[in-house]
């Protein structure tokens, strides 16, 4: 096969027709779990600060009539008087459920002459068994008062000495709550002598904890201290530490050197061990909620880190040229400060901002859990977890609630710290990890 | 390196009389003294009690005392458990923190490494996502909170197969350590398996590897004897931090699952306010951590001859 | 029937053609210089002659065989009989190619225990002498320091130890002096080529410095984008350049004999990741004619001369080279 000899012919390309190579795009910071984490951290704060407003319960009312539930929606609820001892006359013939609600059941039965002494029986209506043995009654009536729930109840009377089993009743109490209890939460006003037959409860969209207040008011509550101990602290110990190190960058010599050795021994101290005897030494007046001591301690522990830094950027920009330039045209020092040290030391400052956010999270519900973070009736994700331990095995909710909102936050500050971090990095020439 | 070591030593001294002394004054900063939250007492009662505790003399002839006492071992009686020396409470209970805290590194450091080299190794495979789930899922989680639930999940497994297998709580044999340990290593082990499985990948990216594997070293000898040592030194140097996070973390875990170690008595006594236990465990407990943390220093050196050889500090 | 025949040699990585076809020979004893600016895929063609491509990479050959036996496939455990034993090689930078928490005589007995079946302490002997024939200074006490103990030149004379300690037959060095001061580069080229006369290795020399390559090699190679674009001696490749590349290539380095500035080759290599259709380096040629769009095989321009180029295509009328090439 030849070639036709004018393909061969001299061909000049057009000067500029050159191949540019673009370089690879670099991946977007927003990934969607970066976008996850921000929404996850918005939605928090939103729950916590606008939350309160929209869900005007107390955190720390307890309801007496209503521990340990289950989530519910409001709904109505019989006034029930107390009346003190309950003593029927007369006879029956048959098991008589003289009264059945969720202040108390009534039981009456026909008095057999050959029975001195009845053993009574509760067990859920949905199991087989007799279940929890309540009392040994000498009389043909019992009233039980022992933490009912609207839920269907089998009570079973024996003879406690022969243990036949004489008579057998199912029973679903209904909503009631005590004119005490009303009167306690404000729900009746002055001293009526006619009582509404009835009574709306407010709704617990998450259920109530073992001394009966509304989980969701208090999971919003300790956000905000969970939260603002998160957010606060570091600002604090970050912000001591930086005008430290800029100090000590900056003045250098004996001021340097005090303050570094200072820095060292400080982080040699163990922390957590540090941060539990500063708040006991700190303590807690009356009426405190102890969220002022712990920041306390956290701002003395915490700032060598940023310190540091700080420190060690100012000493590594101190000898650039432009910054020696800017001193030779007779700057004042703190517009160097601001013009050529702060604009590189900020996105580090923010980075180790990001980090510090989950740890401080983490130290306050560690300490809140060990009884030394914030003192009741203030409350806080790791409080509210060191109250949730107590009925881990029964109701494993009331811990589980509150850690899934620690780890929640955690989780989305650490992610979004990551980011912000392989953005610092990339802007300062670095390849992120 | 000689000159290191009594440089670090030299360190390590101060800073344990540096908690002790503000162990000393931090307690006796507390607001009131340590009696008045005992219930009324008698003048005469107060008296003998503030002679006993040594509360009557002045303040820097109490600090001297608490430091005299301190250097020869002394940390004196508790409060709350009238007649009990605190150096019986820590000689007694120690020995078992101490026990769950080894059993706990020895989980974080052998699984961290183990995880974090696997994970390095299947780059963006699913060992590797499996690992960084699992660390993702390990630290946004309190320690008391995978406590809590592993125990929860004990519970519900006894009672599904009807006998208790694995025990709740307690201490006594081995099947009591390990469940705890897990736990308590838990943390620390995702913390290292991260910090693992990025000094891997530096190091399987390195030179040195590819040389080796032109010179047609295999992958298990290559494992052994070049990836392993390099990617573990990082690793050594936060062993000291990992050991003290552990010792801490042991407080709650040793709470939860009602083990009679120190951790869980310091707990109580910073509840009880009961201030020798407090002063005592702090100083003792701080002193074992920088001591810890110097040796692991120490050890780092000995292992990277690129410190052993150059007597300097690191870089 | 030469010691190494690699013939049209292809590696994709993802989207990225790495390498588009690279062919070359090797005879024993011969040193041949692979030469090319960076990213053109030397160094990957060196490592798929130790089987070492990356993960995932896909890897073609017509012809890939060392000594008439044909290669294995990259990433196959069989390549560990080769690697170290038949083939060896030399990395740029020895302050990094060396495990940095092993002793140097710990990793050069490697070798011996791996290939030689020798003993710990037998290799550890045959180390030392291997170090001592490579004249550095006290090579027992050197043996047990760290790489860091050393400097670069006798560390890449370390490197240089361990490659040739099992007589591979084929010697790659990859650019083994840039890393280096200049002073100790002639000290190690000298080494490499002493070695080379001694023992009869072939050697795959790889650099960017035509400098170094008229004082080592036998015979060139020009890589270009991936491609082998000329192939011939010396000789050939100085004197009678056939591929304009190579001319600019040439033309690019500053010489103090002859009164000219050095002249940069105008525009950038193509982008891999994308196809690249007819002659590679057509937009930067300024010898470009149409033909250049479609794809260039390969043209014997002399003895034992190869071009990629085709204004060596026979059809091509021989009075416009001439004129061209003065």
């Amino acid at each position: 096969m030849t070639i036709p000899v004018f393909r061969f012919a001299p061909w000049q390309p057009a000067e500029q027709q050159l191949d540019h190579i673009a370089p690879a795009p670099l991946p977007s910071p927003f990934t969607p779990s970066v976008v996850l984490a921000s929404v996850a951290v918005l939605l928090l704060l939103c729950f916590v600060s606008v939350g309160p407003l929209l869900w005007p319960q107390s955190h720390s009312t307890q309801w007496l009539s209503q521990v340990s539930l289950g989530p519910t929606t409001a709904r109505a609820a019989k006034v029930v008087r107390d009346e003190g001892l309950w003593r029927p006359h007369g006879d029956v013939r048959s098991l008589r459920v003289a009264d059945a609600n969720t202040e108390r059941v009534r039981l009456h039965w026909p008095a057999l002459p050959e029975v001195k002494r009845y053993q009574l029986y509760r067990g859920s209506g949905l199991d087989a068994g007799l279940g929890l043995p309540l009392a040994i009654s000498s009389t043909p009536y019992y009233e039980d008062r022992l933490q009912l729930r609207r839920a269907l109840y089998r009570y079973s009377i024996a003879d406690a000495d022969t243990g036949l089993l004489l008579f057998s009743v199912e029973v679903r109490p209904q909503q009631a709550i005590s004119e005490f209890e009303a009167r306690l939460q404000g729900l009746i006003v002055g001293h009526k002598t006619t009582l509404p037959s009835t009574i709306m409860l407010p709704a617990h969209p998450l259920g109530t904890d073992a001394l009966g207040r509304d989980i969701l008011a208090r999971l919003m509550a300790g956000g905000a201290t969970s939260l603002f101990v998160g957010v606060v602290a570091p600002l604090l110990f970050i912000s001591l530490g930086c005008i430290l190190g800029a100090i000590a960058g900056y003045a250098g010599g004996v001021v340097d050197q005090a303050i570094m050795r200072l820095a060292d021994f400080v982080v040699a101290l163990p922390f957590l061990l540090f941060m539990i005897l500063f708040r006991v030494a700190f303590g807690i007046g009356p009426g405190e909620n102890g969220i002022a001591p712990l920041i306390l301690a956290m701002l003395v522990l915490s700032w060598p880190s940023s310190a540091r830094l700080v420190r060690g950027q100012v000493l590594a920009l101190k000898g650039q040229p432009y910054v020696e330039s800017a001193l030779l045209s007779g700057l004042s020092t703190a517009a160097i400060l601001a013009r050529h040290i702060l604009p590189n030391v900020l996105p580090i400052i923010l980075v180790a901002f990001s980090f510090a956010i989950p740890q401080a999270i983490f130290t306050e519900a560690f300490l809140s859990f060990i009884g030394m973070g914030v003192s009741p009736p203030s409350t806080s994700w790791g409080a509210m977890c060191n109250d949730g331990i107590k009925t881990l095995l029964s109701h494993p909710r009331h811990m589980l609630l509150p850690a899934l909102f620690i780890s929640i936050s955690v989780l989305a500050f650490n992610i979004l710290g990551d980011a912000l971090r392989d953005i610092s990095d990339r802007r300062s020439g670095g390849v992120g990890r | 390196m000689l000159f290191y070591i009594a440089r670090r030593l030299l360190f390590a001294a101060f800073t344990i009389w540096f908690i002790a002394t503000a162990t000393f004054f931090a307690m006796h900063a507390v607001p009131g003294d340590p009696l008045t939250q005992e219930k009324a007492m008698s003048p005469a009662v107060r008296a003998q009690l503030e002679a006993r505790y040594g509360l009557d003399k002045p303040l820097d002839e109490q600090y001297l005392l608490f430091l005299g006492n301190m250097l020869r071992g002394d940390f004196g009686i508790s409060f709350t458990q009238e007649n009990r020396r605190v150096n019986d409470i820590i000689r007694e209970h120690f020995p078992i923190s101490a026990t769950l805290g080894l059993a706990a590194i020895l989980i974080a450091l052998v699984g961290g490494v183990a995880a974090g080299s696997v994970a390095a190794h299947f780059r963006n495979r699913w060992p590797d996502r499996a690992v960084i789930f699992a660390v993702i899922a390990a630290i946004s989680l309190p320690g008391f909170v995978i406590a809590a639930m592993a125990q929860l999940l004990i519970v519900r497994l006894n009672s599904a197969v009807d006998s208790t297998w694995l025990p709740v709580a307690g201490w006594g044999g081995v099947e009591h350590v390990w469940i705890p340990a897990l736990v308590l290593g838990l943390g620390t082990m995702a913390y290292l398996s991260r910090l693992m499985r990025a000094s891997m990948l530096e190091v399987l990216s390195s030179d040195y590897v590819l040389a080796a594997r032109s010179r047609g070293i295999g992958p298990w000898r290559l494992f052994w004897g070049h990836q392993l040592r390099n990617a573990i030194l990082p690793v050594v140097t936060e062993l000291g931090p990992s050991i003290a996070a552990i010792t801490t973390g042991g407080f709650v875990v040793e709470l939860i699952f009602a083990i009679p170690g120190l951790g869980r008595y310091f707990v109580q006594a910073v509840q009880q306010l009961d201030y020798t236990v407090i002063m005592g465990t702090t100083v003792f407990y701080g002193a074992f951590l920088v001591i810890v943390v110097m040796l692991v220093d120490i050890s780092y050196g000995i292992i990277d001859p690129r410190i052993r050889l150059t007597s300097g500090r690191r870089r | 029937m030469s010691l190494l025949e690699v013939e049209n040699l292809s590696l994709h990585i993802g989207a990225l053609h790495a390498l588009r076809g690279v062919s070359f020979s090797l005879d024993a004893g011969e040193c041949r210089a692979l030469v090319g600016e960076s990213g053109c895929g030397k160094s990957l063609t060196a490592m798929s002659l130790l089987g070492l491509t990356p993960p995932g990479a896909v890897f073609h050959a017509d012809a890939f065989t060392l000594a008439g036996e044909v290669l294995p496939a990259q990433g196959s455990p069989a390549w560990r009989r080769h690697r170290g034993a038949d083939i060896a090689m030399i990395f740029q930078n020895p302050m990094t190619a060396l495990n940095p928490t092993q002793t140097v005589g710990a990793q050069l007995a490697e070798s011996f225990v791996l290939h030689r079946n020798l003993g710990r302490r037998e290799a550890m002997t045959a180390a030392v002498a291997l170090l001592e024939r490579l004249a550095i200074p006290q090579p027992a006490q050197r043996a047990a320091q760290y790489p860091f103990e050393f400097s670069g030149g006798m560390l890449q004379r370390v490197m240089i130890a361990m490659a040739v300690a099992c007589r591979p037959k084929l010697l790659i060095a990859d650019e083994p002096t840039t890393a280096l001061d200049v002073t100790v580069q002639a000290e190690v080229l000298t080494l490499l080529a002493e070695l080379q006369r001694e023992q009869g290795t072939a050697l795959l020399f790889i650099t960017h410095d035509l400098g170094v390559v008229a004082e080592i090699a036998d015979s060139v190679t020009v890589m270009y984008a991936g491609e082998s674009v000329e192939s011939g001696s010396v000789a050939q490749i100085f004197n009678r350049t056939a591929h304009p590349y190579s001319a600019a290539l040439r033309a690019a380095v500053p010489s103090l004999k002859q009164d000219r500035r050095p002249e940069g080759i105008v525009g950038s290599p193509p982008d891999l990741r994308r196809e690249v259709t007819g002659c590679a380096f057509a937009p930067r040629c300024r010898q470009r004619m149409a033909i250049c769009e479609d794809t260039v095989p390969e043209f014997q321009c002399g003895e034992g001369q190869r071009v990629r180029c085709w204004r060596w295509h026979p059809d091509h009328p021989l009075r416009w080279r001439e004129a061209e090439n003065g």
